[in-house]
């Protein structure tokens, strides 16, 4: 520990540790704009500037560590009129108009600087030189007007999410951020995670959903859990007046630490529909409104007759993405009630998963990363952006997939065996850190024998190694004995939000309703599949829980308004095991129940009570 | 203690910072109480007394070279020179003007918009004043007091103005200090 003196006040901290985390964690903030807790100190700024008794100059607090008996002041009269002038050369450099920018009034740092420094004007007038606009983006706008040439961003884009789409071209005051070597960010790499949007201290880079629709200090923020897949990310909910502007990563989410992909960030706020908003019954053959006794009643007299007939009586089909205390009502009433024996989740095929052994955190630590049967590009991102982060450090990257990974594009060794022949490449792999033969099985697998004993040497090289597996059962074998022999963790991945606790609540069949007299479908605010559509298409009775209207709703007989998983509340248990709360970041309009309520209450109807410990199954 | 005096005009503005001045409500009675209001563009007398005034309030940017003359008489005969409002601090609207050639905007004022009559031309006439590039106020002359906001939150000006009115300088921070 190194023992200093900031602004009076004795400290101690770490070695290594800088002047302005020493004085935050002392309670002593400072004001600071191109320094984010996440990223890497970059001292671009400058208004982080503090007095060092003995040093010749004012010093920037991000990047200076500590040593022992250092004084530091923070806020003498020398050290703010340095801070005005930045702020001042900061106000001239481009154009900074509060007026018709949307992220003033509260959401702007650099405004908060200025008002924090009491500043009324700007002592130097920018020189109106226009800079370029880039809206070529779906989601998010790019206005280097508002760039202050922090390069949060740029460094969240690498650092945190690995992409490396953002960077600048030129120098000085000709500084420009740019999408790879200056194209368009609609026609970059972007994969549009959003991370960027969210570290920008100034409206430079707003998103297109949320801008201009309220302000910090008018609007709610509600801590979550993304729906979509099982990482489990944590998310804010930012509302005003029940509308949803805006979801951000959860910096203090332990699973995902503030990072969110495109399909958490912007696609949720996409137009969902028309929204259902009482219940619809079918009379004379068209779907009417009706109340919601009338819509239980048609339900459970047509349900309950059925209860306890495998073969010809029900199928019942739910979201993942429904709470963990509606997926296990939906399987009590329609396992052990009613006795279906057909339960099955939108997930198609029913994931299979491989046994974990570790969790998402030791890919922070992995130095060796074998990705088998699974498109971290595609699903589970986030975890994807703990790999791709990694590899410009060092670590190797190891992907195993019969089909097209895009992960493969990042990988130190892409091993592509033949359809069905990954438990052979990965038995390839055994056999070579064995130093046995490994010819026979590579040939088995499709895959090159020298391509395998590469893998084998970057894995007998790793201290830490990791193995990421898809959800295909066939690899857990090869893969778990893999995993002995280098002793690594197996980290799996599979399905949506809360596919782990529809699995212990035993909802893990194949859904096939043909010949059946009646299903549910517990959709939630699910888009149905037009596979889904055919298969209960021609089924006699059809119940359907769904928040919007659709082919599916349009086929059902009886429809209940539910709602989405931003009204939701309840818990999501993620890949990993970890149960975590669902918070209510939006009210439900008046006639629209819980899904967990529309089974509660048609359980009752039928003389059933609903009792199972959510709980107790995980 | 005789009445400061106090005198008002605007520049290139969108008479905002005015409405929300009216915005202050009953409160604009105890304000006359304590001033003797001069000069503004609703009374009749339409400039500073040549003899001098205690406060001078600016609104909008400068635009022209009559809103030069306008900023300049008023810091001639005003002890203190208020700001107020946006355009007059920075610039503000008006000075999105500059990101153009100042010909194209006044081809676009005076030709090109929809609602013209074909033929017309951009006015001339030698005893026009010349538009120039949009200035804050303090870029023209010497600004004592300056409040920020489009417009202003009424609080914020009785703030100032009773302060003003009261011999006392304003301090603009906290909630009183927003920019936008």
């Amino acid at each position: 520990m190194v023992n200093l003196k900031i602004d009076g006040q004795e400290i101690s901290a770490p070695e290594g540790t800088t002047v302005l985390r020493a004085a935050e964690a002392a309670g002593i903030a400072i004001p600071k704009l191109c320094d984010h807790k996440e990223l890497t100190p970059y001292g671009g700024c400058r208004l982080c500037l503090v007095e060092v008794e003995g040093a010749r100059t004012l010093q920037p607090s991000c990047t200076l560590p500590v040593s022992d008996k250092m004084v530091v002041w923070t806020n003498t009269p020398q050290v703010r009129e340095a801070r005005r002038f930045v702020l001042s050369l900061i106000f001239s450099e481009r154009n900074h108009f509060c007026m018709y920018c949307p992220v003033s009034g509260g959401d702007c740092e650099l405004q908060n600087a200025a008002y924090a420094e009491g500043m009324t004007h700007w002592p130097l007038q920018p020189n109106w030189q226009p800079y370029p606009v880039d809206a070529s983006h779906k989601d998010f706008v790019l206005d280097n007007n508002r760039c202050i040439l922090c390069r949060r961003c740029i460094r969240a884009c690498g650092e945190l999410v690995g992409n490396f789409t953002l960077g600048v071209e030129e120098r000085g005051a000709r500084t420009m951020v740019i999408a790879d070597l200056g194209v368009p960010l609609g026609e970059s790499t972007c994969i549009a995670c959003g991370t960027c949007i969210q570290v920008c201290p100034t409206g430079a880079l707003i998103d297109r959903a949320g801008a201009y629709r309220g302000r910090e200090k008018d609007s709610q923020k509600t801590a979550s859990i993304c729906a979509g897949c099982s990482i489990g990310c944590g998310v804010v909910l930012i509302t005003r007046d029940n509308n949803l502007l805006r979801i951000e990563g959860d910096w203090d989410a332990p699973v995902n630490q503030g990072l969110l992909c495109e399909l958490g960030r912007f696609r949720p706020l996409d137009d969902p529909g028309q929204r259902i908003l009482t219940p619809l019954v079918r009379k004379d053959g068209a779907l009417k409104a009706a109340t919601w006794e009338e819509a239980i009643g048609v339900t459970a007299a047509k349900l309950q007759p059925l209860a306890g007939k495998n073969g010809s009586g029900m199928a019942a089909i739910a979201s993942p993405r429904l709470t963990a205390e509606t997926l296990c009502a939906f399987s009590e009433l329609f396992a052990t009630k009613l006795g279906s024996a057909q339960l099955a989740t939108t997930d198609d095929p029913a994931p299979a998963p491989v046994p974990s052994t570790g969790t998402l955190a030791d890919l922070h630590q992995a130095d060796c990363v074998v990705v088998a049967g699974a498109d971290l590009v595609a699903n589970h991102q986030v975890a994807g952006f703990f790999i791709k982060r990694a590899v410009p450090k060092g670590t190797r990257l190891i992907v195993i997939d019969a089909g097209e990974s895009q992960m493969k594009a990042l990988a130190d060794c892409a091993i592509t065996p033949n359809k069905g022949g990954e438990p052979s490449a990965i038995a390839g792999i055994v056999a070579a850190l064995k130093n046995q033969a490994v010819d026979v099985l590579a040939a088995h697998s499709g895959a090159p024998a020298d391509a395998l004993a590469k893998a084998a040497s970057m894995l007998a090289a790793a201290k830490t190694p990791v193995i990421v597996a898809g959800p295909h059962k066939h690899l857990a074998g090869a893969l778990s004995e893999l995993a002995d022999t280098v002793a690594a963790k197996i980290v799996s991945v599979y399905g949506k939000a809360n596919t782990r606790a529809a699995l212990a609540y035993k909802i893990d069949g194949a859904f096939d309703p043909k010949g059946k007299q009646a299903v549910f479908v517990a959709l939630g605010d699910e888009k149905p599949t037009q596979k889904l559509i055919q298969q209960v298409e021609h089924v006699p009775f059809v119940v359907v829980q769904a928040a919007y209207t659709s082919q599916l709703t349009a086929v059902a007989d009886v429809v209940f308004p539910v709602e989405t998983w931003a009204e939701q509340e309840g818990h999501f248990v993620n890949v990993e095991g970890a149960v975590q709360r669902v918070q209510r970041g939006l009210i439900p309009p008046d006639e629209v129940w819980s899904s967990a309520r529309v089974l509660h209450v048609l359980a009752q109807k039928m003389g059933y009570e609903l009792t199972a410990d959510w709980q107790r199954s995980l | 203690m005789a009445k400061p005096k106090v005198c008002d005009d605007w520049l290139a503005g969108c008479a905002g910072c005015e409405m929300s001045l009216l915005d202050i409500d009953e409160r604009i009675l105890q304000l006359v109480d304590l001033v003797d209001l001069r000069s503004t563009p609703i009374t009749d007398l339409k400039v500073p007394d040549e003899s001098g005034v205690d406060v001078g309030i600016l609104t909008g940017a400068i635009n022209n070279t009559y809103n030069e003359e306008v900023a300049h008489t008023m810091r001639k005969r005003a002890k203190i020179l208020v700001a107020l409002g946006d355009c007059a601090v920075f610039g503000g609207v008006v000075a999105m003007r500059n990101f153009f050639k100042l010909e194209d905007a006044l081809k676009r004022a005076y030709v090109d918009t929809e609602s013209t009559e074909p033929g017309s031309k951009v006015p001339s006439d030698p005893e026009l004043a010349r538009p120039t590039v949009v200035k804050a106020v303090g870029e023209v002359v010497k600004v004592d007091v300056n409040v920020p906001g489009c417009p202003p939150d009424a609080d914020v000006i009785f703030y100032v103005l009773s302060e003003l009115a009261q011999g006392r300088m304003p301090e603009l921070k906290g909630e009183l200090l927003h920019w936008h």
